[in-house]
């Protein structure tokens, strides 16, 4: 593939790039370990063998990946960077997380990883090095929906202007790439799911959030008791995703390159100006890959994922590191609206859970906020509370299906977590115990509806403020109504200061996630207060008022 | 349901004004093992309601000699610690009921979870 020797820039063969080389090219940089090429002229450049991919995310943020890099000929490469050798090689990893929740995931990856994460401008993204001796900490971050090891990444890709020329590039491209280090972390990556036998966040088909999935799942679940590789992996919803295990397991699996791999492209494509389908892209740049590698291609049971994704100018090729989306892990349990835990966890991390906090979510729905919680924040208390008779048996199932995994792996399988079943317009809890409130709210659109919003919402903010501690109490509201939150939340300004709002993407709907602050007011004296406890609750707020005699 | 959830709840009906804290009847209790933290029990000590604790730990016939008050400096008693620590996140009611103290409604247990729903009449 490509070496480092130092090429003369010469007329690049209309194989690769039908682009001539100019004395001032070198435009468009990828650095691979201890080359850069450079893909509109495609000569091979060798630089200085500290260069790291990290110092391209310590630039400034011009959103470009590649910098111009500073031409030392140098001959000798680390033996660091060397990929094939099976020494330790620094690369990127893309990660999807939940829109809005970039920049807490990217908090997660600097606690977790110690790395510092770069936003991408095609949302829901963010990439990190990270050196292979340290990969399995990808696997601990709670975040992140699917992990994805960069190939290349080009930040100003120059389409051509027809589609089958476009198409044929992309063919092209798919021999030109530096495959070999990603391939060695794909590699390097199956062998940690064996030994920690890895959780399939298992979601299937996007976003499916009825009571049929519940079924499936729970029969999945129940059958998966050895975590140990096997090729009937399933879908497991381990929760505890901190338990690696570092023995060596065996690996009698056949290495990848004993049996013949079979793999697919997926490509996610974005933007107006594209003369191409995803769909095509996919097609022709596997057919491509196909050739270049001989692997066989199939659509469903694949070893391999490559992923395409393309967002206006911005062209990133990856292999997949996770096989289904991490992100419903704790629930078997489903309901009608369950959060995806990584939501759940961006939420979570909002608030900054302190030790021994009470933490309440008063409407639970399956529990998979507090649940997330007791996992991961596990220094705090959770109640979490639903009127609904379904919604907190499901609760329950599902942390009894957690702690059943904790027990069976000897641990003390205690979650500091507890049920009940209440009103949450008249919590049974005493007052300014609480120290945060953590919930989904009711959208209006698959649950409950626009005009119940209107009474339940200001009821709500009360009764949260009530229990809520003054001065130190904080809520974290996931909402899609925000029209109407934001108007009941105005009538309380007594209680509740905003303090940060995040704006989300939860199932195709566009929500927020507001962050308050629980004032120092006593309950019951602010003068909102004061005219809701005398006048009744109307929609538009201002006839109050006038209902005071 | 846990001790320290007991310790939070308390009657919500029309009109009790002493509805704190709830008698726990119980016909099924269970022990679970958790994870001990003494840090998370010196810092909720202050939250609780010592007495209620007591109380209802005592109903439980869980005590484990409790004092009716707080020692002074039971911060670095560790013993103490371990003994709060059980009786607030490993001892828990599976089975039974809470009463208001003062209209005598109850609220059944059930699978560990409280049903605190009242009525439409009664709320």
């Amino acid at each position: 593939m490509l070496g480092d020797q130092y090429l003369q820039l010469q007329p690049v063969p209309s194989k690769t790039f039908s682009m001539a080389p100019s004395a001032d090219c070198h435009r468009l940089l990828h650095i691979n370990g201890p080359t850069v090429i450079c893909h509109i002229c495609y000569p091979v450049i060798p630089v200085s063998t500290t260069r790291q991919p990290t110092d391209m995310s310590s630039q400034e943020d011009t959103g470009a990946e590649q910098d111009p890099v500073p031409v030392e000929p140098s001959s000798v490469p680390s033996s660091e960077s060397d990929a094939t050798s099976g020494e330790i090689i620094t690369v990127t990893i893309g990660a999807t997380v939940p829109t809005g929740f970039e920049n807490t995931a990217a908090e997660e990856v600097k606690e977790k990883i110690g790395a510092d994460a770069r936003i991408s401008k095609d949302r829901g993204r963010i990439y990190f090095p990270i050196s292979t001796d340290k990969l399995y900490q990808v696997h601990l971050l709670r975040s992140v929906d699917n992990l994805f090891v960069v190939v290349t990444e080009f930040d100003h890709y120059q389409f051509k202007e027809s589609k089958e020329e476009t198409l044929l590039e992309l063919q092209q491209l798919a021999s030109q790439l530096p495959w070999t280090n990603a391939l060695e972390v794909w590699k390097l990556n199956g062998t940690l799911k064996k030994k920690k036998g890895h959780r399939k966040g298992g979601n299937g088909p996007k976003e499916k959030r009825n009571s049929d999935v519940m079924g499936e799942r729970v029969a999945d679940a129940e059958q998966l008791q050895q975590p140990e590789a096997s090729p009937a992996e399933g879908l497991t919803k381990a929760g505890s995703g901190s338990d690696v295990e570092t023995s060596t397991q065996d690996s009698d699996e056949a290495a990848p390159e004993n049996k013949l791999i079979k793999f697919r492209v997926t490509c996610n494509r974005a933007g107006d100006k594209h003369s191409f389908s995803s769909n095509e892209a996919a097609r022709d740049f596997g057919g491509a890959v196909q050739e270049f590698f001989q692997w066989k291609a199939d659509m469903t049971k694949f070893d391999i994922e490559v992923l395409l994704n393309i967002h206006n100018e911005e062209v990133v090729v990856g292999i997949a590191l996770t096989e289904e989306s991490l992100h419903r892990r704790n629930i078997t349990h489903f309901g009608p609206t369950t959060l995806r835990s990584t939501l759940c966890y961006g939420m979570l991390r909002l608030c900054r859970p302190q030790e021994s906090d009470i933490i309440l979510d008063p409407m639970c729905g399956t529990g998979a906020i507090p649940l997330e919680g007791a996992i991961e924040f596990y220094r705090s208390f959770y109640i979490a509370g639903d009127n609904n008779d379904m919604a907190v048996n499901r609760t329950l199932n599902n942390i009894c299906h957690i702690q059943k995994q904790r027990g069976d792996k000897g641990s003390a399988s205690g979650l500091p977590i507890d049920t009940v079943r209440w009103d949450l317009c008249s919590l049974p809890i005493r007052s300014s115990s609480v120290d945060i409130v953590i919930t989904d709210m009711p959208f209006g659109k698959r649950m409950g509806s626009r005009k119940k919003n209107w009474d339940l919402y200001p009821s709500c903010l009360r009764e949260m403020a009530r229990v809520c501690r003054p001065g130190s109490g904080k809520a974290v509201l996931l909402t899609q109504d925000k029209k109407c939150f934001t108007k009941a939340l105005t009538r309380m300004g007594g209680l509740w200061r905003r303090l940060h709002t995040v704006w989300v993407n939860v199932g195709g709907l566009h929500a927020a996630v507001y962050l308050l602050k629980r004032t120092t007011e006593m309950f019951g004296q602010t003068p909102e207060d004061v005219r809701e406890s005398q006048g009744s609750v109307h929609p538009e707020g201002n006839t109050e008022d006038k209902e005071l005699s | 349901m846990k001790l320290l959830t007991h310790n939070m709840l308390t009657s919500h009906v029309k009109g009790v004004t002493k509805g704190y804290p709830l008698l726990i009847k119980a016909t099924e209790v269970k022990v679970n093992e958790v994870e001990f933290n003494p840090q998370f029990v010196n810092r909720m000590i202050p939250k609780l309601e010592w007495s209620a604790l007591v109380q209802a730990a005592d109903g439980l016939g869980q005590r484990q000699d409790l004092p009716s008050e707080l020692i002074p400096d039971y911060e670095k008693n560790e013993e103490f610690l371990k003994k709060v620590h059980r009786v607030l996140l490993e001892v828990e009611v599976i089975e039974g009921s809470l009463q208001c103290p003062e209209s005598g409604r109850e609220f059944p247990i059930s699978r560990g979870i409280p049903n605190m729903l009242l009525s439409e009449d009664e709320v």
